[in-house]
């Protein structure tokens, strides 16, 4: 049953216009009474037909065939028009080292965070989608906080986001699918304007430890453009407290014009994956290394920062 | 449940008696069992229980004494389930009893928006604040893994169902979905899943008759999001913002369950879908997916309609 409310989009339309096309071929035939020009047979198996379409009408809006994670094909389908005019148009994202990608396996990127909404996530899982061979999506990881929060969580779920911690990013590396990571975590979303580009702390090290223990190349990201997309100015911290959030933003549009604020600004962005870090040769037990790990950590870090600095330089302005 | 449980026992041709221990003797006990009358909540049930045990030279016991349906009586409900698994265990003790399978669920976990999305045996058991069955719950599964740690030489099992559905499984969620308009708490829409109840007594069957010790989650195959359950089944959600629907539903819902509308409807709003590998590993691959469990629970209720 959920195979068949799962069709896609084209076959509806496509069915309607052989079925318009039919009707019209019958009617330029010709004839007087319209028992003439359609036999009841006809006529049965035309409005079989028609029940046929307008029955399955509007049922594929949601596959209802989830994954084990919530995210839907279908759903993921049907944003994408959306996505593609976000990368295309409005933000012009410029995409560069995806030579440097491992072609096979899972891989755990890991990106600088920025902005209050997911963008960033959102974005690469747009860009990687299309670049993987298999058009596998990864998944991103979603902070805490924006999983409690009402409409984001089942949309994100649908379109691949997940929340970040290690049982979640382990079962997905394992399963074989690529995760992309935000290690900076809240700190890092909660960046304020002139803060921006300049990355926190990476946790407690969990990235790396999770790239070893599964064994999975770490690839940085650098995104540059999301902090301008919502650039946070002030920060109000009683009125996040009562509502929940770990603090409200005042950007240059929000709260001044209401739920418009919410929509990005036109900034022009940059996104470029790094070479991999070379993990290999520490194997699973450099898992239990924690200097290892620490060191691995400020050394993704900072290859990060540069990159995030070489592409910062490179541009000539904000929204050009 | 219980029942299905007995006559599927006795299909078995178990060579040994079953006893059923109860308060009353419940309707519709076949005949061939042997009844004795306890109750648990009085504070010398721990003795009268091994009494029988060791009259009857029971070898396994089913420990399946808590709440269906929560109810009102937040004191008596915590003498039965708590204070009723110590009794039951101490009993167990005494007479020596080879081997306990005990009734939890997977609600034990709690439903919260830091669940990681699938939940191991292993993850800790949190329960809800507000849900007192699942409060004592919880307790009682602390109480039966430290007698198993006491005991090593008994077979403990702890058999954790997710939510169960089914022809004839009865429970205030299933209750709560047999409605044609659902409410549900607006802006979330959390993965379930089902385990259907003859996956969940074939589990309890093969616990009490071969023995798994350990503890297992009990769930069918695949997650579902809610919205897409009561789409597929022809059922409207009704989305109400969640403080609305927690200060409405707080009278209603407190004269029914003694519990807030924050006990039932967190359920309905995070996740706490359990990771189903080590029970599929024990008790073999359910005949039934999440999806199926559903399927099958709103086809035998839309008979009902029709009849």
């Amino acid at each position: 049953m959920s195979r068949e409310e799962s069709r896609d989009d084209g076959v509806l339309a496509g069915a309607l216009a052989d079925l318009l096309r039919e009707v019209r071929e019958r009617l330029d035939a010709g004839g007087a009474g319209i028992g003439e020009r359609f036999s009841s047979e006809e006529l049965f198996e035309l409005f079989d037909r028609l029940r046929r379409v307008a029955g399955t009408f509007g049922m594929e809006e949601r596959s209802g065939e989830v994954d084990e994670f919530g995210l839907d094909p279908i759903v993921c389908d049907r944003a994408r028009p959306l996505f593609e005019f976000l990368a295309r148009r409005w933000w012009r994202v410029a995409v560069e080292g995806l030579s440097e990608i491992p072609r096979e396996g899972p891989v755990l990127f890991v990106a600088n965070r920025s902005g209050l909404l997911p963008w960033d996530g959102l974005m690469l899982a747009h860009t990687l989608e299309g670049w993987h061979p298999a058009g596998e999506r990864p998944r991103f990881l979603v902070a805490d906080w924006l999983v409690t929060l009402p409409f984001a969580q089942p949309a994100l779920a649908r379109l691949g986001g997940v929340r970040a911690c290690r049982e979640n990013a382990e079962r997905l590396l394992r399963s074989g699918r690529s995760v992309v990571a935000f290690p900076e975590g809240a700190k890092g979303a909660a960046k304020l304007f002139a803060d921006r580009y300049r990355l926190q702390r990476f946790g407690r090290g969990g990235v790396v430890r999770l790239a070893l223990e599964c064994g999975v190349p770490l690839v940085p990201v650098s995104v540059v453009g999301a902090e301008e997309a919502h650039p946070v100015l002030v920060k109000v911290e009683t009125l996040a407290r009562s509502l929940g959030l770990p603090f409200v933003p005042v950007t240059p549009t929000f709260p001044w014009l209401g739920p418009l604020g919410a929509l990005p600004l036109p900034a022009k962005w940059a996104l470029r994956f790094g070479a991999p870090l070379e993990l290999d040769q520490f194997g699973p037990e450099g898992a239990n290394d924690e200097i290892l790990i620490s060191r691995t950590t400020e050394e993704l870090r900072h290859r990060i920062q540069q990159m995030v600095d070489t592409d910062r330089r490179a541009r000539s302005g904000v929204f050009s | 449940m219980g029942q299905r449980l007995y006559r599927r026992l006795l299909e078995r041709r178990s060579r040994r008696p079953l006893v059923a221990i109860d308060r009353r003797r419940p309707y519709g006990l076949p005949r061939s069992a042997h009844f004795h009358s306890v109750d648990l909540t009085d504070p010398t049930a721990d003795g009268a229980l091994a009494e029988v045990f060791e009259k009857e030279g029971v070898g396994a016991v089913l420990h399946a004494a808590f709440r269906g349906e929560p109810s009102a009586a937040l004191d008596y409900d915590h003498e039965l389930e708590t204070i009723g698994t110590l009794h039951l265990l101490n009993a167990c003790a005494a007479a020596r009893v080879r081997r306990i399978v005990v009734a939890s669920t997977t609600m034990v976990y709690g439903p919260r928006p830091d669940n990681p999305n699938f939940l191991t045996e292993d993850h800790p058991i949190r329960g809800h604040a507000d849900a007192h069955n699942i409060r004592n719950r919880v307790e009682a599964e602390g109480l039966v893994a430290d007698f198993a740690r006491r005991h090593p030489d008994v077979e403990v099992t702890v058999l954790r169902p997710c939510l169960i559905m089914g022809p004839t499984y009865h429970d205030p969620f299933v209750r709560h979905f047999e409605r044609g308009t659902v409410p549900i708490v607006l802006g979330y829409d959390p993965l379930l899943q089902f385990v259907h109840e003859d996956d969940c007594l074939h589990a309890f069957e093969v616990a009490l008759l071969e023995g798994r010790p350990g503890v297992f989650n009990l769930v069918g195959r695949g997650v579902v999001p809610l919205t897409t359950l009561l789409r597929s089944a022809g059922k409207r959600p009704l989305p109400i913002p969640a403080p609305l629907l927690y200060r409405l539903g707080r009278v209603p819902a407190e004269a029914q369950t003694g519990d807030p509308p924050a006990a039932f409807f967190d359920y309905l709003r995070w996740l706490f879908v359990a990771d189903g590998a080590r029970g599929w590993a024990a008790f073999g691959e359910p005949h039934y997916t999440t999806r199926e469990a559903w399927m099958s629970f709103i086809s035998s209720r839309r008979m009902r309609a029709y009849r």
